[in-house]
């Protein structure tokens, strides 16, 4: 294989959104890989080794009688215990004695732990960098997905309300029993949460807030409040008292970077750059300012730098190219 | 059992937990029985070297706490201990010249839906052309469900190795299925 085709496979094993395609277990994923190979006819033998690859053979794995298993076990703790009486007594007692010490040590450590703990800043705090998605389960079951440049924080003792600047994706975990209320404070606003799955972006000056399932009470920052419900769209800025509301299909519109691809839907080519701007903290620059007002939609694989903007470049018929750490947009040849 | 519980239960062992460590016995000690039997074509000689090496584990837990990837380490400390008592039996020289480990039966291939019995006879022989660190690849990946990184680690090879031998295999397969389906073709 060439070396080209070579660093594409290897693309495409890292890609969680191409193992969606393979697993089909991503609507959006799904779409976007078929689009894809349609427009690369030329890549077929690559997206067909990478399937194998992934897919991989199914074995009969043979398992372990546990009456075989238990027995093994219990052979093998017996002969550690006869180990330990082989040994002269001196050893023992020595044992001991580190045992003592231990004892000790393990007193002093957990008074220090103690200390150190009432001592201590309670915040915790989960940062991304440029490009890099974590995917975080908090202390009471919530799983929330960290895009690149963003930043999460809460107290220690309550991981139910949680400051946000940049974006995240959250999945809350509902607690009938107390009806315990989870909130995200970002510097716009304060969404109130039972339990739902919701986007929120501090992007831009403002906050963005996409609603996929459940209901949230949004507290905006001039006071205001609003409710939403599951496929509504909220941005509010702070200071311009600018409130947008609307209904959105949530599979087609905004960016849903969770699944690693941007869903666009008629952007421009300006907007879309901002997203790689934020995601990868590099900035970029129009050679050609007409180039400015070219659309995009679909799905763009967000996980990778190169395969992003090679899916830019084939969507809209550009050419971007990375020089002195800016990505500058020209036409196509 | 999931990694971080993995790494919860080591820490347990590591200080002198009997619990946790019959724990992660009777969780690893079948995949490595396996693996083991893979290397040797063995039974006696397995079994022996992987309960040694579960107590030589037990008695130097005490050092052991800086173990990360656990998976990675008790393979590959296992396969060690076990080639070099093979060795010292003067039964193999090195991995390399042992043609019959990682060996598979058409048997233990899955059925699915796109296998049918002939394609999985195709499979077994693909799989079983391959070289023996190929095989051992192919048997890590899909057998033991290790991560490619931890593939990188056990057999020390390159992440890019492990890479062409996946290829390697799924077109030879690739190839011989094709062939195999045009000469059903021409039969009829």
């Amino acid at each position: 294989m060439e070396n080209n085709d070579q660093q594409l496979l290897q693309s495409f094993l890292n890609d969680p959104s191409f193992r969606n395609w393979v697993t089909k277990s991503n609507k959006n994923d799904i779409l976007f890989w078929n689009n894809w190979i349609l427009n690369h006819p030329e890549d077929i033998d690559t997206v067909d080794m990478a399937k194998s690859i992934l897919l991989g053979i199914s074995f009969k794995k043979s398992a372990l009688d546990s009456k075989k298993l238990d027995e093994t076990l219990a052979t093998v703790l017996d002969r550690i215990e006869a180990k330990k009486v082989e040994k002269p007594s001196i050893s023992r007692f020595e044992t001991k004695k580190r045992y003592w010490q231990l004892g000790i040590a393990a007193t002093v450590l957990a008074f220090i732990g103690i200390l150190f703990l009432l001592n201590q800043n309670t915040e915790i705090v989960h940062k991304t960098g440029y490009g890099e998605i974590i995917e975080l389960k908090l202390q009471d079951g919530t799983l929330v997905t960290l895009n690149g440049n963003s930043q999460i924080s809460y107290d220690k003792k309550n991981s139910r309300d949680i400051s946000l600047k940049g974006d995240a994706y959250f999945k809350v975990k509902p607690i009938p029993s107390t009806n315990a209320k989870f909130w995200v404070t970002t510097e716009d606003l304060r969404v109130e949460v039972y339990g739902t799955e919701f986007h929120v972006n501090t992007r831009d000056e403002k906050t963005n807030v996409l609603l996929d399932e459940g209901s949230v009470h949004l507290l905006l920052e001039n006071g205001d409040s609003r409710k939403m419900v599951p496929g509504e769209f909220v941005s509010f800025a702070r200071g311009q008292n600018l409130i947008t509301h609307e209904k959105v299909n949530t599979e087609l519109q905004y960016s849903s970077w969770k699944e690693s691809t941007y869903i666009f839907n008629n952007i421009e080519l300006s907007e879309v750059m901002k997203y790689v701007e934020q995601t990868y903290g590099i900035p970029f620059e129009f050679i050609d300012k007409e180039l400015t007002l070219k659309t995009i939609s679909g799905g763009i694989p967000n996980h990778d730098l190169k395969i992003c903007l090679s899916a830019i470049e084939k969507s809209t018929g550009t050419r971007i190219v990375l020089k002195d750490k800016k990505l500058l947009i020209l036409k196509e040849n | 059992m999931d990694i971080s519980s993995e790494k919860a239960l080591w820490q347990f062992f590591v200080g002198g937990d009997l619990n946790a460590f019959s724990t992660l016995f009777k969780h690893f000690y079948p995949q490595l029985h396996n693996y083991g039997l893979r290397i040797s074509n063995n039974q006696e000689i397995a079994e022996d070297c992987l309960q040694d090496f579960f107590i030589y584990l037990y008695e130097h837990r005490a050092s052991l706490h800086h173990v990360r990837q656990i998976r990675s380490y008790l393979f590959v400390s296992y396969r060690r201990a076990l080639i070099k008592k093979l060795q010292k039996q003067n039964l193999i020289q090195s991995l390399d010249e042992a043609k019959d480990a990682f060996i598979f039966s058409q048997e233990e291939i899955m059925l699915g839906e796109e296998l049918s019995e002939q394609r999985s006879k195709i499979l077994e022989t693909t799989l079983n052309g391959l070289s023996p660190r190929e095989r051992e690849v192919i048997y890590l990946k899909y057998y033991s469900d290790l991560k490619t990184p931890e593939i990188k680690e056990v057999m020390n090879i390159s992440y890019q190795s492990v890479l062409n031998t996946l290829q390697k295999a799924f077109s030879k397969l690739r190839n011989r299925l094709e062939t195999a389906a045009i000469r059903e073709v021409l039969k009829k």
